[in-house]
């Protein structure tokens, strides 16, 4: 609960230092300020980094994460995690895909996707708040199961052939803004709404902040845990349509490897990784500062191997610097 | 001692692995020969050492997710180091060296910034696959002179070398689990972290020294895994964490802490390494192996933390 903490300002100093403190002290802070250092070192070293063309596609490629980790910063904030994403997002695709190659349109491929991501998400939740297990292990093991039910499905092959008509949700542009933008935009305001202001959103907040006190003032923790999980699904699903319309195609590895971004996206944004302190402004700002690190270093010249290096020692410095910031703030939370 | 009996996970666990082999020997008649029994280690040793650290880790309530990239990380280090011009007993030591370096990151940044494991070992699982990506890039060397394999592929009598090291490594394990005050440690801060740290258990340091230590561990079964498949390559290892976890709950292991036993774990590193041998020989493909293998992680920590709420 991030506003709970009480000023504890002397009397008599300005007003203005008081509320940028108080924006100092909010979770997606350090990561904004990260955000914007490192666009104008870009800028400087990288002619043609800060223009409009080449903004839209960082956030044309991060949009896919970005849609995901929106939803896996509310299985987060209850204090959960979700490692599964990856498998997931390859499955729907691979079941948006078949709805695309056999229908065509945009309405069955994206029912399809999305009603995959859901059951797949309703079988996490179901495991981690009836069974009991540790959310790291049923992700854990559905990251696996997922990817066998993909080989099983496909017999190993590829879903090509995808129709233009299912493929505008990725390529697309409307009034010249790429589609997966507008998408990721959208989401992304519908999350800010909900997290601030739906009862739901309010009890995530309060279950990851505090789940005894929370089931004690008579929440109920395993319905409000069970629908972030669901959530995650949907979204997953949704954005393997976005990732259908960009590849066109559907391997059976595709997404492997998108559950670390999704979540590097969620925590280097501000998000505690304990739980019960984040936004969905935080989860913006983070994939916006993978996207321009990873554009970053590529216009920098730097061998796309290290893709993965960047990605690791960003979570841990964004992890680091949480840490830390906890320790001198004294906030448990 | 009637009562003890029926409730001991491992007796159960027995069972299991005795059932699967003979579903097993009737599924291939290749199964139940000496020389494939034996050839089966060769595959589950490196899952083992491994595992042995993972049980210390677990029953502390910490995990280690980075243990399939640090196997890479190693394996390239020694590789391209060697191919580099480094001798190769130096190279070996410089994989040690960066295994242990690599186990002491992660017990840096778990104690000293006192961050859950989960979080900083996703972290060094994207960072040292990343790094073996990048030094590699993505890039293999395979030629080795011929004594390198010695460490994966030789034999004593009818038995693979890397056996007995499995052997003497699980006896060490036990006699640190079960008889020594640094045992006891690892199992009071499993149980009450905070109750042990005020009865005077460093638990810093004992945290420190068991990431550290599969480190070490994860050194050797690289360096024995790059010996078996004289192959050093980046993508090696992958969803090893996954393997060793699952033999580890499926062992008794209580991934909230404070329970498990090393005759379980080894008992876990078994039935899965039948499994896996058994489902190859029966020819059934890897995909449904991977699937297989997720359900089992799933259902064993359901089964473990379901009894374990009866028995309380």
């Amino acid at each position: 609960m991030s506003e709970a903490r009480p000023p504890e300002v002397a009397e008599g100093r300005p007003a203005l230092s008081e509320s940028v403190r108080r924006w100092l002290m909010r979770p997606e802070a350090p990561a904004l300020v990260f955000l914007v250092l490192l666009m104008v070192v870009f800028s400087l070293a990288a002619d043609g980094f800060l223009r409009g063309p080449n903004i839209q596609t960082i956030l044309t490629q991060v949009a896919v994460v970005g849609i995901i980790a929106l939803a896996v910063n509310q299985v987060i904030l209850c204090g959960e995690i979700d490692i599964s994403t990856g498998s997931m997002l390859g499955l729907c695709a691979v079941t948006a895909g078949m709805a695309a190659t056999a229908a065509g349109g945009l309405v069955l491929p994206l029912l399809a996707g999305v009603a995959t991501g859901a059951i797949a998400g309703a079988v996490n939740g179901f495991l981690v708040t009836l069974g009991r297990i540790p959310a790291i292990i049923v992700t854990l093991g559905m990251l696996y199961a997922l990817r066998g039910v993909i080989l099983l499905i496909t017999g190993g092959s590829f879903v090509t052939g995808i129709p233009a008509d299912t493929r505008v949700l990725g390529i697309g542009t409307v009034l010249g803004l790429n589609t997966p933008v507008i998408v990721l935009f959208t989401l992304f305001v519908v999350m800010a709404l909900v997290g601030g202001h739906s009862t739901w959103g309010r009890n995530v907040f309060a279950v990851g902040g505090n789940r005894r006190a929370a089931r004690l003032a008579g929440l109920s923790v395993d319905r409000t845990r069970f629908l972030a999980f669901v959530l995650v699904g949907v979204f997953t699903g949704i954005a393997s349509v976005i990732f259908l319309g960009r590849a066109g195609a559907v391997q059976t590895t595709a997404g492997t490897g998108i559950e670390l971004q999704v979540i590097a996206a969620v925590v280097v944004g501000g998000t505690s990784i304990a739980g019960g302190r984040g936004s969905a402004l935080a989860v913006l700002v983070g994939a916006t500062l993978i996207g321009v690190i990873l554009n970053g270093v590529l216009l920098l010249g730097v061998p796309s191997v290290w893709q993965d290096f960047v990605l690791g020692a960003l979570i841990l410095l964004a992890v680091s610097v949480d840490a830390v910031r906890r320790r001198m703030v004294g906030d448990e939370a | 001692m009637i009562r003890n009996l029926r409730f001991s996970r491992e007796l159960v666990l027995l069972g299991v692995l005795i059932a699967i082999m003979l579903v097993m020997a009737q599924l291939s008649p290749f199964f139940f020969t000496l020389g494939n029994l034996l050839d089966t280690s060769r595959y589950f040793v490196e899952i083992g050492l491994i595992a042995l650290g993972m049980t210390l880790i677990i029953i502390t309530a910490g995990i280690d997710l980075s243990v399939g990239a640090g196997l890479a990380l190693v394996s390239v280090a020694v590789g391209f180091s060697f191919a580099a011009g480094l001798p190769l007993p130096l190279a070996l030591v410089l994989g040690l060296l960066t295994g242990l370096g690599a186990g002491l990151f992660n017990g840096l940044f778990i104690t000293r910034l006192d961050l859950h494991p989960l979080v900083v070992t996703l972290g060094t699982f994207a960072l040292f696959r990343g790094l073996a990506y990048g030094l590699s890039d993505a890039d293999a060397v395979s030629s080795y002179p011929a004594w390198f394999a010695y460490f994966g592929q030789a034999y004593l009598g009818p038995i693979p070398g890397q056996l007995i090291l499995f052997v003497v490594a699980v006896i060490v394990a036990w006699i640190v689990l079960s008889r020594t005050s640094f045992g006891r440690y690892v199992y009071a801060i499993g149980s009450n972290e905070e109750a042990a740290r005020f009865s005077g258990v460093p638990v810093w340091r004992v945290k420190l020294a068991l990431y550290t230590g599969i480190g070490f561990l994860v050194a050797l079964a690289a360096i024995i895994y790059t010996s078996r498949v004289s192959t050093a390559r980046a993508d090696s290892g992958l969803g090893l964490e996954l393997d060793v976890i699952a033999a580890v709950v499926l062992g008794g292991a209580s991934i909230y802490g404070g329970v498990g036993t090393v005759a379980g774990t080894v008992l876990g590193v078994l039935i899965i390494a039948t499994l896996r041998n058994g489902l190859v020989l029966a020819g059934v493909p890897s995909t449904w192996q991977l699937f297989l293998l997720g359900i089992l992680v799933i259902s064993a920590v359901f089964l473990n933390e379901f009894f374990r709420k009866r028995e309380e």
